[in-house]
């Protein structure tokens, strides 16, 4: 397991270095954001450590140019700053986890654990509907290659109109698709997870069929790449 | 005399005004003050005067008869060859009524003024006039003087000293003068009356110039009010000339306040953040090392934490304090929070179905908004078996937002609902978290006139009740 450990004060980076080689990782050190950018670019890590107040380029800005490139590396975001806000412009930058400073050695050992575990899962096929992608793998879906920011739900409805495309799908169907048993539905549940996704991926991408149901395509300039 | 009265006068003003003497006060009672005593003194001496100046010309007129009646005495009064005084007829038919108010009496005298003989009018009868105090006998002009008539009433009189063919001769004139003063007390009544109704009229009119005209000082304090009750941030209002000066300057003195709060604030975090790196490193080295020195360390960055996080949030109040009148919409951040918790406890696989109107907008700031669900959420996804429940509603008997966080997870028993709240209170020692969660939101509800309760949930586990502010945004 290869991990990039991207933190700039010298005495935390040798005791995350020496903790995290004890625990079987091989690291590597990058003291700056220049440098963290140009290793998890070039290198390939299993995981990354990525703290945000990094001088020259900012964590974040790090973090978004990764992920605009295509990278799906899992990364872990180390932050003083611990409000909420703070976080949620973290995973909207495309961070997989958070960890916020002071933190217990054992607990960021015990994330990244699982952080690994997660990306290690069997590969499945990239569901491609013009320019919509979701992969499977990584629970990730992407409209033009900007990562799509979805609620379990929204994404689970998602996923299935993506299996099911170009087929009028009725509202029955998605409900039980949507929610176990046990989960009480009121009768507009499906439009309101409707009106949501179409609000992130665009409106004209699902087509209300009068009656029958709803229909997930590709925009008329759009070619399937399947 | 006059001195005395004036004197006692503005004594007693001073007493029942004292902002007079102190120059402290009410600004409109100050204005209204200055004006009732520049009417008030200029009343009195423009009534005195004019009543003077009626009684002079009254008197004036009033003395011409009486001085007609002593010149037809004087000019046609003769003695004949054997000294005997003959005295003119006078075509005024008053002078011969008894007691009718007008009278005339000629006195001869001797040269060592002793009285010879004496000549009256029939309307004197037996009665007669008296003589001037004091008479210039040299000039022979006529004095005129008060005297008292044969049936007391006053009388106005003038007196003539004269020698006429080697005889002395004083001749003297009186008519009552009783109506003449009715007429000038009338004059003084009636303009004394006119002047009080003008006075208090122009009163009035003082006070509701003075009141309309210090409305924008009125505005002003409103304004201010609103500030300190942090309902606003600075003055809106348009002032006149003379006070937008005062308006600027206070806008300029809450902005620099402003900034002074925010450096401040920025320093405080920044200083605050800046600690966490140095608290890693401590509890790096710390590690799990069972070191009583190393459990020294653990438990003192736990509280240097604590403390750090504290100051944070108390940084936050500050500049919350500085802005209210935001408005932050529900919707987004309860997607963006139920993205960002989803993902954080995805190996649990939590769900998290929201519900909120569109147009729902909680009425503070949206960090503020982050921190009080986002730590509820994340509460709820530490306990929960898998699902969570969001509903955000707008109420009118709440006169705000309600909302309503419910997991499936194992609940709490309702006797600790209390005691969760309370700082570092934590039901499971051995759960995630740092326990800070729901006393943190609980300060921030109340910061913001809320409530946050507690309740068993249809799920099975938990339900956290939020009563916040809001309202329906366009």
């Amino acid at each position: 397991m290869r991990i990039l450990l991207a933190e700039d004060d010298p005495d935390l980076s040798r005791q995350l270095k020496s903790s995290l080689q004890d625990a079987g990782y091989v690291v590597d050190h990058a003291p700056d954001g220049e440098e963290a950018h140009f290793l998890g670019d070039t290198e390939p890590y299993d995981c990354v450590i990525l703290d945000l107040g990094l001088p020259k380029i900012d964590g974040v800005s790090v973090l978004e140019r990764w992920r605009r490139d295509g990278k799906t590396t899992p990364v872990l975001i180390l932050t003083a700053r611990g409000a909420w806000s703070d976080k949620v412009s973290g995973f909207d930058a495309g961070a997989d986890d958070y960890l916020t400073k002071p933190f217990h050695t054992e607990e960021l050992l015990a994330r990244l654990r699982a952080l690994v575990r997660r990306a290690a899962g069997h590969a499945q096929p990239l569901l491609v509907c013009g320019g919509v992608r979701l992969d499977p793998r990584a629970a990730r879906a992407s409209v033009n290659g900007e990562p799509l920011r979805l609620t379990s739900l929204e994404y689970r409805l998602l996923h299935y109109m993506m299996l099911h495309q170009n087929r009028v799908i009725s509202r029955t169907e998605l409900v039980e698709h949507l929610y176990d048993q046990d989960f009480d539905r009121d009768s507009n549940t499906i439009e309101v997870f409707m009106g949501r996704l179409r609000k992130k991926i665009g409106t004209d991408r699902i087509e209300t069929v009068r009656g029958l149901g709803y229909r997930l395509k590709p925009l008329h300039d759009e070619v399937s790449e399947i | 005399m006059k001195e005395a009265d004036l004197a006692s006068a503005l004594h007693n003003l001073k007493r029942f005004f004292p902002a007079l003497s102190h120059g402290r006060g009410s600004l409109a009672g100050r204005l209204i003050r200055l004006a009732a005593i520049w009417f008030i003194v200029s009343l009195i001496l423009i009534s005195a005067g004019l009543t003077a100046f009626f009684n002079y010309a009254s008197v004036t007129r009033f003395q011409a008869g009486i001085n007609d009646i002593v010149r037809n005495l004087y000019t046609h009064t003769e003695f004949d060859a054997d000294g005997r005084i003959r005295i003119p007829e006078l075509y005024n038919i008053r002078t011969d009524d008894i007691y009718s108010g007008l009278y005339w009496q000629i006195i001869e005298l001797d040269n060592d003024d002793r009285v010879i003989g004496v000549h009256k009018s029939g309307s004197l009868v037996e009665r007669s006039l008296d003589g001037p105090k004091k008479l210039d006998k040299m000039s022979g002009q006529a004095e005129f003087y008060n005297g008292i008539g044969p049936r007391r009433q006053p009388l106005r009189q003038t007196a003539v000293y004269l020698r006429i063919q080697n005889h002395n001769l004083l001749f003297i004139a009186g008519e009552d003068r009783s109506q003449l003063d009715r007429n000038v007390g009338q004059f003084a009544l009636i303009t004394g009356g006119a002047l009080i109704v003008l006075a208090l009229g122009s009163l009035v009119a003082i006070y509701l110039q003075v009141r309309i005209g210090l409305r924008p000082l009125f505005a002003l304090t409103d304004e201010l009010h609103d500030i300190r009750k942090g309902k606003t941030t600075r003055l809106h209002g348009t002032y006149p000339a003379e006070i937008a000066p005062v308006t600027e300057e206070v806008n300029k003195l809450l902005e620099y306040g402003q900034d002074v709060v925010e450096r401040q604030r920025t320093h405080v975090g920044n200083l605050a953040h800046a600690l966490k790196t140095p608290l890693s490193v401590l509890l790096a080295t710390a590690g799990d090392n069972p070191d009583p020195l190393a459990d020294t360390i653990r438990k003192q960055s736990a509280l240097m934490k604590e403390q750090v996080d504290h100051h944070l949030r108390r940084a936050r109040a500050a500049a919350r304090a500085q802005n209210m009148g935001e408005r932050t919409p529900v919707e987004p951040v309860l997607d963006e929070l139920a993205v960002t918790l989803e993902q954080v406890f995805r190996d649990k696989d939590v769900t998290i179905d929201w519900r909120a109107p569109e147009n729902l907008a909680f009425r503070g700031e949206k960090q503020d908004f982050q921190e009080i669900a986002g730590n509820l959420l994340e509460n709820a996804c530490i306990w929960c078996k898998g699902k969570i429940r969001v509903t955000a509603s707008l109420s009118d008997e709440a006169q705000g937002m309600t909302l309503l966080i419910e997991d499936n997870g194992p609940g709490m028993p309702p006797e600790r609902y209390g005691e969760v709240l309370k700082r570092g209170a934590r039901l499971d020692e051995s759960a995630p978290g740092s326990g800070l969660g729901l006393s943190i939101v609980d300060e921030l509800v109340r910061a913001y006139g809320g409530k946050l309760s507690f309740d068993r949930s249809s799920l099975g586990g938990l339900k956290c009740v939020v009563i916040l502010p809001a309202n329906f945004i366009s």
